[in-house]
């Protein structure tokens, strides 16, 4: 049902800028579609042809992330469309409908099925099922290097004949074979009748039962003729695979289809979709075994060796502990000189300047607090924190693509399962780190939706980078000396009460059976430093796009909110004041009663980093006069602080490991809210105040994830609820607690 | 005789596949067919999942999905 609703938003959605494509004589455009498995190399391909042109969006009506591309090639139009990787096209995971769905309601001109050159077999399952399509077909035959280098002898030539495909030996990583595969796939699309894939023979029995599904159809719904490929049909209702196809659910005529199928269940003991999967396997068993010549002695391979440290009994959860330590630290040191550069030069020379230039042209005095206090202060507190967001998505994409990401499942998936979460949970929880937008959206990897809610409930309470500016600010003002430690402590503190939250939830709103693991552990691999790069790009563009956007908005609401109504002397009297003058004595339990942090928090609501903005914001009235300069002084003052910046944070690349390198930082140039805050808060405060932010809910960006994700604010609102609670409870205990032993 | 109860290093020859439905397609869409070769090749640290060799890949799953399926040992 819902894929027939998917398929409708997708066509509307996808006609208008194909029509064009197609009306261009004998130039005619070419829609491509790329299918391949998981760890293919399918994406690395992807960003290897299509480069700063890949246009990266959602599928229509489901939040499975859709990559295209549209380029000329050799005077040709090319669409290249990038379809989720998928083992199968079976009719369970949401990958998998979108990928068969576009491919038969679509009808691309040519597939590029990546095909993995040293895992052939299992990557032939799949080329098997997108032969049945009819769809002319190249394979891209990936990571040939690799391939060649284990000692595989591949023949091309045998292969070709056999699938009556072109096959193209490709290296993505290395932009080798790139624009024969481009020219193979122009070429195949433009005379689909010489390049027909061939139709395999799964059969005697098989072959017969569907011959007779095949005669049914066309002699009773003569309708679906031209709609879907007749024997893909054929097969996919004889496997009972038809829910998906409303349009001939709604007419099957049982008895017939049991006919038909009588003689292959009884002659193979088994349910027909088994009995196809098997007869597919046996298809591309029996290829490989007629192209491919394996070694005669198998090598160990780097990726065995590797696994016998990393997922060693002893050695695997400490190893994996260290090299998430490693990943925040490093993300953690190389970007602060940078983020802490952007924050000063916006607050000092920046703002300076505009001052300067609204004074010279007469402008009023609001105009300059507009523009200094709203507009730059908004900027720069989204700006200065663009490094570490940047730095994460880089190091969490480096374990994605270099094939560390599925161990730290299989490691992590016992600790998981027992808070009710799958092995796979882990890795939008990961996300979650960076930002819990892209973790809820990666929510997708996990088939089941219960796996899916929960994971998703579970995941705000990652300390995601957003959080961080408040962290960094805190720490700079009470912490400094141990300031990895409490940063730790943050983190930490998330995890342990996800767990916490995890086995409550497992046993009120998600009690039964947890659904299946089953997951590949693919070799690794050193992904590519274009391809790093362009996922952190994408990744981290998405979020400075939505950074810029809602938090830009919110920061001169908050101007506003603060300096109306008009005339309005003291911040205190000021809409938000008045905010959080309400709310304050319900923070009052937990430390921080006052209307200062009380009208912060409310700003957090939006995005948490907002938090540090608007306490600027307010505390800015009581900011010491700055001194007078020179632009000319301003632009030299930025100028050298930016190299010395960019030294800390190559120095620190060096030096992170085992080397408190935050602490180290003395001479970085405080702000003025760091003093402000030194004197409206102490220590223990300063701590509770960490944690409720850290705790309290998720920001509106996240809400909208959820509710796109879920299709409901339900999810949302659990996760409303839970956390507020939370937030208070573990402030109280950490404030009350703290003063019982006498601290603060 | 079934998969989770081989140690590391043992192989073993899939005889039946006792899941149904979606786990069943989902393994069978993974290689885990009838009459496959399998080897057990680690257990996770925390003592599950455990990791195995099919089709000359590496395969993981729960001890749970493991019990599903019935193998004899081979030599």
């Amino acid at each position: 049902m819902r894929t027939q609703s998917t398929l409708d938003r997708a066509q509307s959605a996808n006609n208008p800028p194909q029509s064009p494509l197609k009306l261009r004589g004998d130039k005619r455009g070419v829609t491509v579609a790329v299918a391949g498995n998981p760890n293919s190399g399918k994406s690395t391909l992807i960003n290897a042809i299509a480069g700063t042109r890949l246009y990266v969006g959602n599928w229509p009506g489901v939040t499975v992330e859709k990559k295209s591309a549209m380029f000329e090639h050799e005077g040709r139009r090319i669409k290249l469309i990038d379809l989720p990787g998928t083992y199968s096209l079976s009719p369970y995971t949401q990958e998998e409908i979108i990928a068969r769905d576009y491919l038969v309601k679509e009808k691309p001109d040519v597939i590029i099925n990546v095909v993995d050159a040293t895992n052939i077999e299992r990557n032939l399952y799949l080329t098997v099922q997108l032969l049945e399509l009819g769809i002319p077909l190249v394979i891209a035959l990936n990571i040939y290097d690799e391939a060649e280098h284990m000692g595989y002898k591949i023949n091309i030539k045998a292969m070709e004949e056999m699938l009556g495909v072109k096959v193209v030996p490709t290296v993505a990583t290395k932009k080798s074979g790139l624009d024969e595969l481009l020219k193979a796939a122009t070429e195949v699309a433009d005379n689909p009748s010489r390049y027909q894939p061939k139709q395999l023979n799964y059969g005697e029995d098989i072959e017969s039962a569907a011959v007779s599904v095949q005669g049914h159809i066309r002699e009773r719904y003569p309708s679906l003729n031209n709609k879907y490929p007749l024997r893909w049909l054929a097969f996919k209702l004889m496997e009972g695979d038809s829910h998906d196809m409303e349009e001939v659910s709604l007419n099957i005529d049982a008895s017939f289809f049991e006919k038909a199928t009588a003689h292959l269940k009884k002659a193979h003991g088994d349910d027909i979709e088994s009995i196809m999967a098997d007869e597919r396997y046996a298809l591309a068993t029996g290829l490989t075994r007629e192209v491919v010549k394996r070694p005669e002695v198998r090598k160990m391979q780097i990726t065995e060796k590797i696994d016998r440290v990393v997922l060693n009994r002893f050695l695997g959860i400490p190893i994996f502990l260290a090299a998430m330590w490693v990943v925040f630290k490093l993300t953690f040191d190389i970007s602060k000189p940078l983020g802490d550069w952007i924050n000063d030069a916006t607050a000092g020379p920046i703002s300076r300047m505009a001052a300067k230039a609204i004074t010279a042209v007469n402008g009023p005095l609001w105009i300059a607090s507009l523009t200094t206090e709203g507009v730059i202060a908004g900027v720069g507190f989204v700006l200065a924190f663009v490094p570490v967001i940047f730095a994460m998505m880089f190091f969490i994409t480096f374990l994605e693509g270099s094939g560390y990401m599925a161990r730290a499942a299989f490691v992590m998936d016992r600790a998981m399962h027992s808070m009710g979460l799958h092995g796979k949970s882990f890795i939008p929880m990961l996300l979650g780190f960076g930002c819990n937008v892209p973790g809820i959206y990666a929510t997708r990897t996990l088939e089941n939706p219960r796996d899916k809610a929960l994971t998703a409930l579970l995941l705000p309470l990652m300390s995601c980078g957003a959080r961080l500016p408040v962290y960094v600010v805190f720490i700079g003002a009470f912490f400094s000396a141990y300031a990895g430690t409490v940063l730790w402590s943050m983190y930490v503190m998330g995890i342990a009460l996800a767990i916490l939250m995890g086995v409550l939830f497992k046993r009120t709103l998600f009690r039964g059976e947890s659904p299946m693991f089953i997951m590949e552990l693919p070799p690794y691999r050193m992904p590519s430093f274009r391809s790093l790069m362009m996922h952190t790009w994408e990744k981290g563009k998405h979020f400075l796009i939505k950074a810029g956007t809602y938090i830009f908005a919110v920061s001169i609401l908050v101007w506003f909110l603060l300096n109306l109504p008009w005339g309005v002397e003291h911040k205190k009297d000021s809409y938000l004041g008045k905010m959080g003058q309400i709310i304050a004595p319900a923070l009052e339990p937990i430390g921080f009663g006052n209307w200062e942090a009380a009208s912060s928090l409310v700003t957090g609501l939006i995005a948490k980093e907002i938090v540090i903005g608007s306490m600027a914001e307010i505390y800015a009235v009581e900011q010491e006069e700055e001194e007078t300069t020179t632009v000319s002084e301003d632009l030299r003052e930025m100028g050298t602080t930016f190299i010395t910046a960019i030294g800390d944070s190559f120095r620190n690349v060096f030096a992170t490991i085992g080397i408190a390198s935050i602490s180290a930082e003395e001479d970085a140039e405080q702000t003025g809210l760091k003093s402000v805050i030194q004197k409206k808060f102490t220590p223990l405060t300063a701590y509770a105040f960490m944690a409720f932010v850290l705790l309290y809910m998720p920001c509106v960006v996240v809400a909208f994830a959820m509710k796109h994700e879920f299709g409901g604010w339900k999810w949302f609102g659990v996760a409303f609820a839970y956390q507020m609670f939370l937030a208070w409870g573990v402030a109280l205990l950490i404030y009350q607690g703290g003063r019982l032993l006498g601290i603060g | 005789m079934n998969l989770a109860m081989l140690k590391p290093g043992e192989h073993g020859k899939i005889t039946k596949i006792g899941a149904i439905g979606q786990i069943k397609r989902r393994l069978m869409d993974m290689g885990v067919l009838v009459g496959e070769k399998v080897k057990v090749e680690k257990i996770a640290p925390l003592g599950d999942p455990i990791e195995v060799t099919i089709k000359n890949y590496n395969l993981s799953l729960r001890k749970k999905e493991a019990e599903g399926i019935s193998v004899e040992v081979a030599k």
